[in-house]
């Protein structure tokens, strides 16, 4: 079992616990993951890492060959690199955007949701530019943005929003860490070090209480608008140009919708497996699950009314351009991909969400993995089928079909998102255990004392002898 | 019934102010039918829209805290219910308009071609027009309806059957009004379109309906109703929701300009440059300023969010400025776009338009209890706190 020893980082020596931070015995399933490591992570680890590793052998083969081993050419040179990039960008809405507005409207169920959740930002973010680099098969040309870059090319705008919000979302991730990895550098004993470090002097007093929680709840406002600008411009790298069905004035609060839709999906696929596999049922409770499938089916509604707008006003506009592509998708050969998205991002997700006899764990869950699948579709056929009847005249295309490097890459990527999802959680508590004790603390008295003002006051006879009803 | 909340009974100087505007506003419409038909049906279709934004995007709010489980707004809850009196007056106003001002749309005339044609075919448009206002008509009447109907019996299931009929509503406007707007007022200039059209018009109705119910809000807890129901806390949230529905609409506005501007097809260009030149460009300018600009940097400290004063003036400020994003949408396409057209009969009738929207309001609200009386979340909403 875990040793209560508190060390002195000057001295290196055991002394009592500081006062202040309150050993986690009630909440001491949370450190268990961090405790012990079975053979099944190993296993996992392993298995991850084969999949990385071939990752890794198919880029090793384009960088050494160059784009031509993948399915990209003219004039489709867009494929799975820039969906994967709009896709992993989209989920990275999950964590930063829905745990800040959770915490300015004071949702108190957030407390145990909301890191698994910020997790998911910061590691996706970063697979979301690796495929940039990717994309572009020589990576040292990223360079030319910061050398050469134009102030009115979107492509600048997006490596400084990107830059932000990876720099806010880190920031915002940490900063609730922090009481916890104290807990951790005073009540356990692994990776004292990284603990000692990271804690930075954390000793829970009532100030550095008050500096968190104002900074945690600044960066909760600051963060919201840094998020929306984030896919607002990725949607401009699409709409800013000419190219049919690209160049749309809604593309940026399409962009947006689509990302926090996505992002709740990832987050609820994560939350389950966390649940599963280190069985904190008690912490991730069906009322998350319940209210967070009430927040995917509102955003499958408001999916379903930006992709409608798009798509029908593009049919009202009747402009040529814009219908070839247009019926590329509806009866052409992106007509599958568009109508297996429209069934899992709408008709599958609402028909188990609408249902409350269906919208158990389960169900959130399979709605979900719909949802993730659909909106991969939905970048894939916003990418594609534009490039490949652009407005110029070009010659005859062959159609865009991913090869085995572009397979492997994305399936690395989703790997190597795993793996760093894992090892986070085998570091640090993945359910923030401070918050947790600060809720059944403060929060339940908060709450109890502001439901009792809703009620009357109770009546109190004078005579308490007397029986109801007799006449004084 | 009695209630521990004083009705409605506003001054006889009050009421004469509302009907003398009212009437003014009646007759130069009349006065403008004779002399500048083309002015006044624009003006009317404008206002028209003005109104069916205010019913409309009231009853938006309702069924938004009704679906959320809201408690906060309840008490204030009769007063966005009595906005919605105004749909029945906005609707035969828009049916008015498609059946008289057919001048106003050149499609009438100059029949498109291909699917278009088939969209903006007069019989198709017609029918529409008749379907989308009949289903809102009859959805908000039943919402209303659920919500007075618990006054009198006292049966809480009857929030839940609001709460369903909130969710329909909800999804029925999103899959109706945009297409709405696309046919009476984005045809106008039939040869353009833009696919953030209906967000954009969406935006400015939610937002011209909060700054309407602030206003009102004060108004009613000045005059009696809402005297000891309306608090600071209620304000900073219907505040904050003015201070977040102007900066949406700026985030739509900006999207969408951004996008037509950078890519420079004439063809969509043209929207935006016959509202740039012969003299519409200061209003062009002057429309982001009064509806977000100003509000956005006098909104941001949290004592004026709770000050009622300051309040009412940022939410004027926002409905003029939503009366001045109509007139840019409509009058450069349906009067013309060489000069700014602004006259008499234009004032005359802006002026009108709040006399009959409060004569309709105040009807509506005395028709009830000024408060949601037997609503099971009133004393949650009575003592709400941040």
């Amino acid at each position: 079992m875990m040793q209560h020893v508190h060390t002195d980082p000057r001295r290196g020596l055991p002394t009592a616990p500081s006062s202040n931070i309150r050993p986690p015995i009630e909440d001491i399933k949370l450190l268990e993951p961090i405790l012990y490591t079975g053979p099944k992570f190993y296993i996992t680890v392993v298995c991850l890492l084969a999949v990385i590793a071939l990752g890794v052998f198919a880029y090793m083969t384009q960088y050494r060959e160059g784009l031509g081993v993948t399915g990209l050419g003219r004039p489709v040179y867009w494929g799975f690199y820039i969906t994967n990039f709009v896709f992993f960008i989209g989920i990275s809405h999950a964590g930063t955007l829905i745990s800040a507005i959770l915490r300015i409207v004071g949702a108190e169920w957030r407390r145990t949701i909301t890191r698994s959740a910020e997790v998911i930002t910061v590691m996706v973010i970063l697979f979301g530019v690796g495929n940039i680099l990717i994309d572009l098969g020589r990576p040292d040309r990223m360079l030319n943005v910061v050398l050469f870059g134009k102030l009115r090319s979107p492509l600048l705008w997006d490596v400084c929003s990107i830059t932000v919000y990876l720099t806010m979302s880190t920031t915002y991730l940490y900063l609730p860490l922090i009481p916890d990895i104290a807990i951790l550098r005073d009540y356990t004993t692994k990776h004292r070090w990284l603990y000692r470090m990271l804690a930075l002097g954390w000793t829970g007093t009532p100030r550095q209480h008050r500096v968190l929680e104002l900074l945690i709840s600044v960066m909760a406002i600051v963060v919201i608008p840094v998020a929306v600008s984030v896919h607002t411009v990725v949607s401009f790298v699409f709409a800013m140009t000419i190219q049919p069905m690209w160049h749309s004035a809604i593309f940026g609060p399409y962009f947006v919708v689509g990302a926090i839709f996505s992002g709740i999906a990832a987050l609820i696929v994560a939350m389950a497996l966390i649940r599963w596999v280190y069985d904190l049922g008690d912490y991730l409770k069906d009322l998350h699950f319940n209210n967070l499938s009430l927040m995917l089916l509102v955003m499958c509604f408001a999916w379903f009314y930006f992709t409608g707008s798009e798509f029908l006003t593009t049919f009202y506009g009747n402009e040529p351009a814009h219908m070839g592509i247009f019926w590329m998708k509806i009866s052409g050969p992106y007509a599958p991909h568009f109508w297996v998205m429209v069934a899992t991002c709408f008709v599958i997700p609402v028909a188990i969400l609408c249902n409350k006899r269906t919208r158990t764990i389960l169900g959130a869950v399979i709605a979900s993995i719909c949802v993730n699948i659909g909106m991969y579709l939905e970048r894939f056929i916003i990418v594609v089928p534009s490039l490949s009847q652009p407005r110029l005249p070009h010659a005859e295309s062959i159609p865009y079909s991913p090869t085995w490097v572009e397979w492997s890459i994305l399936a690395a990527c989703f790997a190597a998102f795993t793996l760093l999802y894992v090892l986070f959680t085998k570091l640090f508590p993945i359910v923030s255990i401070w918050e947790v004790q600060e809720g059944r603390e403060n929060s339940i008295a908060e709450v109890t004392a502001r439901l009792k003002t809703y009620l009357p006051e109770p009546y109190v006879p004078e005579d308490k002898e007397q029986p109801i009803g007799a006449t004084p | 019934m009695t209630t521990p909340y004083p009705g409605l009974t506003p001054s006889h100087r009050t009421r004469a102010l509302f009907k003398w505007l009212a009437l003014l506003g009646a007759a130069t419409f009349g006065l403008g039918l004779l002399f500048a038909r083309q002015r006044a049906l624009s003006s009317f279709l404008l206002l028209n829209i003005g109104f069916l934004g205010m019913g409309l995007g009231a009853a938006f709010f309702i069924a938004l805290q009704y679906v959320c489980g809201a408690h906060w707004a309840v008490a204030l809850r009769r007063v966005p219910e009595a906005m919605c009196g105004i749909l029945p007056w906005a609707a035969l106003g828009i049916l008015i308009t498609i059946l008289v001002g057919r001048s106003l749309y050149p499609w009438t005339e100059e029949h498109a071609t291909g699917m278009k044609g088939v969209i903006l075919s007069y019989p198709f448009v017609l029918g529409r027009t008749v379907v989308f206002l009949g289903i809102w008509l009859l959805l908000v009447r039943a919402l209303v309806h659920g919500s007075r109907l618990q006054d009198d019996t006292g049966d809480a299931s009857l929030s839940e059957s609001n709460v369903r009929l909130s969710a329909v509503f909800l999804v029925v406007f999103g899959l109706t009004f945009w297409v709405a707007v696309f046919d009476w007022v984005m045809s106008l200039e039939p040869e353009w379109y833009s696919t953030m059209y209906g967000v954009y018009h969406f935006a400015g109705l939610f937002l011209g309906a909060i700054a309407a119910i602030i206003i009102l809000v004060v108004w009613l807890s000045r005059v009696g109703p809402l005297r000891s129901v309306l608090t600071a806390e209620h304000l900073h949230d219907l505040g904050k929701l003015l201070f977040g529905f102007s900066t949406f609409w700026m985030y739509i506005w900006f999207s969408e300009y951004m996008l037509i501007w950078y890519a420079d097809f004439p063809e969509e260009t043209a929207h935006f440059v016959r509202r740039l030149t012969g003299g519409w460009g200061p209003l062009f300018v002057a429309n982001m300023v009064v509806t977000w600009l100003i509000p956005f940097f006098i909104l941001l400290p949290k004592p004026v969010k709770r000050n009622p004063d300051m309040l009412v003036r940022v939410a004027c400020m926002i409905l003029f400025g939503r009366w001045l994003d109509l007139y840019l949408l409509i009058y450069p396409a349906a009067v013309g776009h060489e000069t700014v057209t602004f006259g008499v009969l234009e004032l005359g009738m802006a002026l009108g338009a709040p006399g009959l929207f409060m004569l309709v309001f105040v009807r509506a609200y005395r028709a009830c209890a000024p408060v949601p009386i037997a609503d099971p979340l009133l004393n949650a909403s009575l003592s709400h706190h941040q």
